[in-house]
């Protein structure tokens, strides 16, 4: 059979909108992670902290729903036996387990936004948000910027590895010092590079863009956004002093 | 048609030796539309210069000082701005781990055509046009990240078909391709020429497109040489060429060379149970149960792209922990921690190896603990390297060759016994390759078993006594 990129992008569309990914992020970034609300907004959150990990379920995403629920799980168990513990252990468990269960949901939220969406796609949902090039484009390049120096990274530690350059060897004051220097010599080659890239094959021309990728709000969007909409608005009346319940 | 008329070109940069490298001088080429031409010689003879000045780059992205004129269809290229020049032109880089945008390879052909604004509809048409045409259905939707060196050059290539641009410069397409890729290459490169394209490329391995030009443009020092076309072109002999610097125009397959990997009367190497797979593919790239290498000996591993050559490289070298193997040298078993003492590896990406501020310090911290005069020592070791009036350059402001030279001197500073190297002639002009070859003759003579995972011929030829072919396990 003949390929059909017009039939493959319909088959990989993701399950939500770009649009609805971000407004997610951005909601669970100030309620959940920034801790906005009071009392009134707790079972709110805990819906929200729900979502991350349905979207995973939505798009066979296992690995990563299992690993958050495990750090979830962590941070959960850590403050379980908090009250046990005495002294540094009692702090250290009580922080940890703080960060944890703060963090890992929103956490989760974003990488399942990186994981799902291509830069095609990003890029498509920021301009229908009207969004000028100048933030556009370098939030696009955060896309493949972040494995590519993932993957430097690993390099490096190998080298180090391989020369005896570790904690606990030879030096082992300088072993930071020692990864950033190639660190940000591969970075600042690797970002030239990938521009002069992007400028030959006219990235930046004023010229509207078009995109092959489908995105467009469907039903699981409108019920999310309507959540997005609906934890914004019991917060106002929350701070209005309106009690709902 | 491309004419450049009478340029020359000075990098604007600080540094006098840079500034010098790659610039141009009193350069005049034509290039009759669907001409194919092949720019070449040594390293920093400004044939990615030229490249730079068609497709815009310089000025508008590398400042300098352009005297002449570059003009595409008669019209000025200089002043023109990049997206606009993108319509005509389409290049394809040398770095296959830097040249994408996206993330997955169907976004990444779209990507030109979308900046142009061309329908969706439209661009459908052409990338299955395009997929079709090159045969790559097996790399559509898949993840950039996941693809080998090889096959992400063939994506670069498409990327290009896709956006049908009249003129295409290629900057050392095959700088990191393995024999068979580069035949790969080659069928795209033929089938542009039969649709009329206009191609200037500029490579030292020239072998693999040595019948398909119509014209081979020789620069040195920023200027042209030599142009050689026809029964001229055909006419060369291999001293001719490496007279000018170039390297042979014999395609030969590293696998044909009959090197045995072992034999009467060396010194045994033998290794076993080396298997590894990547995690999450359960696949094993690397089974074997036993086998046996020439100590003393330089050995070249030969083998196709993604095959797992770096990753046998790194099971050897004790970096990969699911690892098992174990491996036996002169009456003494290694395992995994025990072999991370006996091997040195020199890897493709030198830079990412070097650590420190300065020559002298990095091979200062190679030298075992406790080493006395070590100052000395190192001196020393950088003196018989070439290496001693750079002793306070920082390492990675060093030239490719020089890093080369440094991570080796790193090597004989740790007393290891193994040195391994992955492509180290990679993108090397004939007389740096030659001087790879010597330096790894140096090495052996001074007793260390020298085993460089390798695609390029005439290294082998130049150096190795013994060789290896891994294939893929069945």
């Amino acid at each position: 059979m003949t390929y059909s990129s017009e039939a493959a992008q319909e088959k990989r569309r993701s399950f939500l909108d770009p649009r609805t990914k971000l407004a997610l992020v951005i909601v669970l970034a100030l309620f959940v992670l920034g801790g906005l609300g009071g009392e009134m907004m707790e079972p709110i959150k805990r819906v929200l902290s729900v979502l991350p990990f349905l979207m995973l379920l939505a798009e066979r995403q296992w690995k990563r729903f299992f690993r958050g629920l495990l750090m979830l799980g962590v941070g959960y168990g850590l403050l379980f036996v908090m009250p046990y513990l005495h002294g540094v252990l009692n702090f250290l468990a009580l922080m940890c387990g703080g960060i944890l269960t703060r963090f890992v949901v929103t956490i989760v939220m974003g990488e399942y936004l990186i994981a799902t969406t291509t830069v095609s796609e990003f890029i498509s949902a920021m301009e229908r948000l009207h969004m000028p090039q100048a933030i556009t484009i370098p939030m696009s390049v955060m896309f493949r910027l972040f494995p590519t120096i993932v993957e430097e990274w690993r390099a490096i530690r190998r080298a180090m590895g391989m020369r005896g350059i570790r904690l606990g060897g030879n030096r082992a004051g300088e072993v930071l010092e020692y990864q950033m220097v190639p660190m940000m010599t591969s970075s600042v080659r690797i970002g030239e590079e990938l521009s002069a890239s992007a400028l030959t094959r006219g990235l930046g021309s004023p010229v509207r863009r078009t995109n092959i990728c489908r995105i467009g709000f469907r039903v699981q969007d409108g019920i999310l956004l309507l959540l997005c909409a609906a934890t914004f608005a019991s917060w106002l009346l929350e701070l209005c002093g309106v009690k709902l319940w | 048609m491309v004419e450049l008329k009478d340029v020359s070109f000075r990098y604007g940069s600080e540094n006098a030796e840079t500034q010098h490298q790659n610039s141009l001088r009193n350069v005049n080429l034509r290039i009759p539309t669907g001409e194919f031409i092949l720019l070449t010689g040594p390293s920093g003879c400004g044939k990615t210069t030229i490249l730079r000045l068609i497709n815009g780059l310089i000025p508008q992205f590398y400042p300098g000082e352009i005297q002449g004129e570059i003009l595409i269809d008669g019209q000025s290229v200089s002043n023109r701005e990049l997206y606009d020049t993108a319509r005509l032109v389409g290049t394809v880089f040398q770095n296959p781990r830097s040249q994408f945008y996206n993330v997955d390879t169907t976004g990444e052909l779209a990507f030109g055509c979308e900046n142009k604004g061309m329908q969706a509809e439209e661009i459908y048409r052409r990338i299955d046009g395009t997929v079709q045409h090159l045969h790559i259905e097996a790399l559509m939707d898949r993840n950039i990240f996941r693809l080998s060196d090889g096959e992400k050059q063939k994506i670069a290539c498409a990327s290009v078909s896709v956006a049908e641009p009249d003129i295409i410069l290629l900057d050392e397409p095959s700088a990191n391709l393995d024999y068979e890729a580069t035949l790969a290459l080659r069928d795209v490169i033929l089938r542009w020429k039969e649709q009329g394209k206009t191609i200037l490329a500029a490579e030292h391995r020239i072998a693999y497109l040595w019948d398909l030009i119509d014209r081979a443009v020789i620069l040195r020092d920023g200027q042209i040489v030599r142009e050689l076309r026809g029964a001229e072109k055909d006419g060369l002999s291999i001293a001719d060429l490496a007279a000018m610097g170039l390297r042979s125009t014999v395609q030969e397959a590293p696998a044909k060379l009959d090197l045995p990997a072992f034999q009467e009367g060396d010194e045994a190497i033998e290794l076993y149970d080396f298997h590894f797979s990547y995690r999450g593919t359960g696949r094993e790239i690397i089974r074997i149960d036993s086998l046996t290498l020439a100590s003393g000996e330089i050995t070249a591993i030969v083998g196709a792209n993604g095959i797992g050559k770096t990753s046998f490289l790194n099971c050897l070298c004790g970096l990969e922990k699911r690892c098992k193997g174990m491996l036996r040298y002169k009456g003494k078993t290694y395992g995994r921690k025990a072999r991370q003492r006996l091997c040195f590896m020199v890897m493709q990406d030198t830079g990412n190896q070097l650590f420190t501020e300065s020559v002298l310090d990095e091979v200062l911290i190679s030298l075992p603990k406790g080493t006395e005069s070590a100052r000395e020592k190192a001196v020393e070791i950088l003196r018989q390297l070439d290496l001693d009036d750079l002793l306070d350059r920082h390492p990675q402001s060093l030239s490719g060759g020089q890093k080369q030279r440094l991570a080796i001197a790193c090597a004989i500073a740790s007393g290891r016994e193994i040195l391994l190297l992955d492509e180290p002639t990679s993108g090397l002009d004939y007389g740096h390759m030659m001087q790879t070859a010597e330096l790894l003759r140096q090495v052996q003579r001074m007793g260390i078993t020298v085993l460089v995972v390798t695609h390029d011929s005439e290294l082998i030829r130049a150096c190795c006594g013994r060789m290896l072919a891994l294939t893929a396990p069945t």
